[in-house]
């Protein structure tokens, strides 16, 4: 383990997309229905080995309601990475993620690599965001995108092992590099249930 | 070892290590705030209110209580008259009859593993304080003023002022969800350990600090741990949670260093008369924390001012001055403690060429205007001469620019060899006074620790005194003399001697676990058996209740032993001692 990668990422959207449930499942690898909303934001860590490599996520998962709004550049300007996370069942979540972008293009550091996940593609019966607009849009502002499911675990640790790919590793001198990233949430309805992570 | 999780077992690509820093409090299952309040009694902002004047405008977490006594004290130690952003810190004492947290009291585990000087405080709180005032034409006032306090138990000066540095700035932005945000965050920290390092993350940025631990080399530097990690961004590492930079601190007075420090040794009565809260708070800490790692056991108050409400307690004619030390800026107090022994008067800095100029020693009648110039006034004769080379080689610092911290480190380093050279004739004295190991014995009461006998000490001066340690000559012996009326012997004499009794305890117990209880037994009557069962009885419950350092295989032992000889007796009275 040659190497050891460290990355402080933020996680970005509105409330009840399951951000929260995205970190909870890549770090503790379970899922929780009743989940209750994040305050300020939660700070989680979790090392992975990929290849020949550690990997060291540093992962601030921020609120997604309306009122911790103004918190978010806190959390995002020291990032390598942002996941935005947007409800595939709610069009209107999928609209606030463009805002979540252009901020992050407007305030954010120059270089975070930003990853979109379409997050509760389990209930794809209630698809309201077609995975090709999605794609499409993240392929034109170059962003990582993925469909994920926190409550079956899809697509999440791909969606981490992506972005790690894209940080690239600053040369510290020695033979450890490091990436930052942090993820946010997106805004949507807060009324939406939450077992659908 | 990656203070920020352990490395666990890696297995397969990335199906492997997980360790969250935060808890989980969807699924912990500590009380709200549990963790929080650790490290924090609360968060206040104080504003000022046109009619109300200083007022506390929120509390976070909002269930706390704190008394109307306590609020007053808070809303009026948090806003000095200041013109710009200022820092200080302040310490008030708690109202009587509150009920102190679950998390302390003297048996803490916190408080039994951490250097004296650095333990929760029991009936104190500290207020550490960022202030702002700008010109605000949208006020009434014309300004805007707020004042946000973190109120704690813990002595961590520099911790607490380096978060607000992050916070403050954001909160006056982005409000009360910034405060909520930010006590949510401390609420996920691992609570304070000695002799940890800790990954505290807030808004956005990992504050990474070590909490010292009692069994730290004294005046080693703390290790840093090894393997130096390259987090991006860089967590903000904290070289200390509380040491001041000793120089900034005494840069106009280290030229009497040696009085200064003799006057805090013998808990004199003292005032700091600063020109800001800042000077004030900074000195009054830097001045009590240069006896360590002796704890200065008087009170000390780093920025005090007529609103205190002990104001009336301290400055009463009809007594002596206290025996602590206070901080303050209003040049009103002047009067008010002209009785004072001992007034150390700062003004603001003024350099002599490359020198930061140095007070002077002045007679207390010259104390009397509003406008008295900066010195230290008093009557005082030190009892040990002046260390020229100290002075010299900070002096050569200064013409070198040696940066600050370095200066710090020598001045530290200094006091501390200093209060050694002090305390180890004394600390040898009192190992003399324990019983010898031999005559612990399992059939007896345990021995007694024989008196402290100042002359019997002072005997052993001349050939184990000080100057084993100490160049500096002076009198020592006088020095001793008067230290034993002060509190900061009786607070050291009392500790000392809890921790030799409680020696003395476990030794006894070792002893009686080697004892072979059971023939002894064999031919003494029921009622000395029954005697002797209930005696180790009482000695395992109190050796459990006050947690005595002994191994917990002895307590079993013990309580085995107590078993065995109780199942010898008939079984009538076997009932009846089960029973109890």
């Amino acid at each position: 383990n040659s190497l050891t990668c460290i990355y402080n990422k933020t996680c970005l959207a509105d409330t009840g997309v399951g951000k929260s449930s995205i970190v909870w499942r890549f770090v503790e690898d379970s899922f929780d229905p009743n989940i209750n909303p994040t305050i300020g934001a939660s700070f989680m860590t979790k090392t992975v080995q990929y290849h020949n490599e550690l990997h060291k996520f540093l992962i601030w998962d921020t609120a997604g309601q309306e009122r911790f709004r103004a918190l978010a550049p806190m959390y995002y300007r020291g990032s390598a990475a942002a996941i935005i996370v947007f409800d595939i069942t709610k069009e209107e979540s999928f609209q606030t993620l463009k805002n979540w972008v252009k901020e992050l293009r407007q305030h954010g550091p120059p270089n975070i690599v930003v990853a979109i996940a379409g997050n509760k593609c389990d209930l794809s019966d209630a698809r309201e965001v077609s995975e090709k607009d999605a794609k499409d849009y993240a392929d034109s502002i170059h962003a990582i995108f993925v469909e994920t499911s926190a409550k079956n675990a899809i697509n999440i640790n791909e969606l981490f092992i992506e972005i790690s790919q894209r940080i690239p590793v600053l040369d510290m001198g020695g033979s450890s590099g490091v990436r930052g990233l942090k993820l946010r949430r997106e805004p949507s309805d807060v009324t939406r249930e939450r077992t659908c992570c | 070892m990656d203070p920020l999780d352990r490395p666990e077992s890696l297995k397969e690509k990335f199906e492997s290590s997980s360790s969250s820093a935060a808890t989980n409090r969807e699924t912990s299952t500590c009380a709200p705030w549990a963790r929080f309040s650790t490290w924090l009694e609360c968060v206040c902002v104080v504003t000022f209110d046109l009619e109300l004047g200083q007022a506390i405008e929120l509390v976070y977490p909002h269930d706390v209580k704190l008394t109307e006594k306590e609020k007053t004290s808070i809303c009026y130690l948090s806003f000095p008259d200041s013109y710009s952003d200022t820092q200080f810190s302040f310490r008030l004492r708690q109202s009587v009859g509150r009920v102190s947290g679950l998390w302390f009291g003297e048996e803490d585990d916190y408080n039994r593993d951490v250097p004296l000087i650095l333990q929760k405080e029991l009936a104190h709180f500290y207020g550490y304080v960022y202030f702002r005032q700008v010109k605000d034409v949208s006020v009434k006032r014309g300004y805007f003023q707020k004042s946000l306090v973190l109120v704690s138990r813990l002595p961590y000066v520099q911790l607490f002022h380096s978060l607000l540095q992050i916070i403050t700035p954001e909160y006056f932005e982005k409000l009360e969800p910034c405060l909520e945000a930010v006590c949510n965050e401390i609420d996920q920290w691992p609570p304070p350990v000695p002799g940890k390092t800790l990954n505290l993350p807030v808004m956005g940025v990992v504050v990474q600090v070590r909490i010292p631990s009692k069994d730290d080399k004294a005046g080693g530097s703390p290790t840093r741990q090894g393997q130096k990690e390259n987090l991006l961004p860089a967590p903000m590492v904290l070289p200390t949670v509380h040491e001041l930079d000793l120089f900034k601190c005494f840069q106009s007075i280290f030229i009497h260093l040696q009085m200064l420090w003799e006057l805090m040794l013998l808990g004199e009565p003292m005032v700091v008369m600063a020109p800001s809260p800042a000077i004030s708070s900074e000195t009054v800490l830097a001045l009590v924390s240069s006896i360590g790692p002796l704890k200065y056991c008087c009170d000390f108050r780093p920025y005090f001012t007529i609103h205190d409400s002990e104001f009336k307690e301290y400055t009463t004619r009809t007594q002596a001055p206290p025996n602590v030390i206070l901080g303050v800026t209003n040049p009103f107090f002047i009067k008010t403690f002209q009785c004072w022994p001992h007034i150390l008067r700062l003004g603001e800095l003024k350099m002599s060429g490359d020198l930061p100029k140095q007070v002077k020693v002045k007679k207390l009648s010259k104390l009397k205007t509003l406008d008295t110039k900066p010195g230290i006034y008093t009557a005082y004769k030190t009892f040990l001469h002046k260390d020229k080379a100290l002075i010299k080689r900070l002096l050569k610092g200064i013409q070198r620019k040696r940066p600050s911290e370095v200066q710090s480190a020598i001045l530290r380093r200094y006091l501390l060899e200093l209060t050694q050279s002090f305390i180890i004739p004394l600390e040898r004295y009192l190992a003399s006074l324990m019983p010898l190991q031999r005559s612990v014995t399992p059939w007896k009461t345990p021995p007694q620790i024989r008196p402290f006998s100042q002359d019997e000490f002072m005997a052993t001066l001349d050939h184990a005194g000080p100057q084993l340690t100490s160049v500096l000559k002076g009198d020592w012996p006088g020095l001793y003399k008067r230290f034993f009326r002060s509190a900061n012997f009786d607070g050291w004499y009392r500790l000392r001697h809890k921790e030799m009794t409680q020696k003395v305890e476990c030794l006894h117990l070792e002893a009686i676990c080697d004892a072979d209880l059971l023939s002894w037994t064999k031919d003494k009557s029921e009622v000395e058996i029954v005697d002797l069962i209930l005696k180790l009885r009482e000695k395992l419950i109190r050796a459990r209740k006050i947690q005595l350092p002994v191994k917990d295989e002895l307590l079993e032992k013990l309580e085995s032993y107590i078993q065995t000889v109780i199942s010898s007796l008939p079984e009538d009275l076997q009932t009846v001692l089960h029973k109890h």
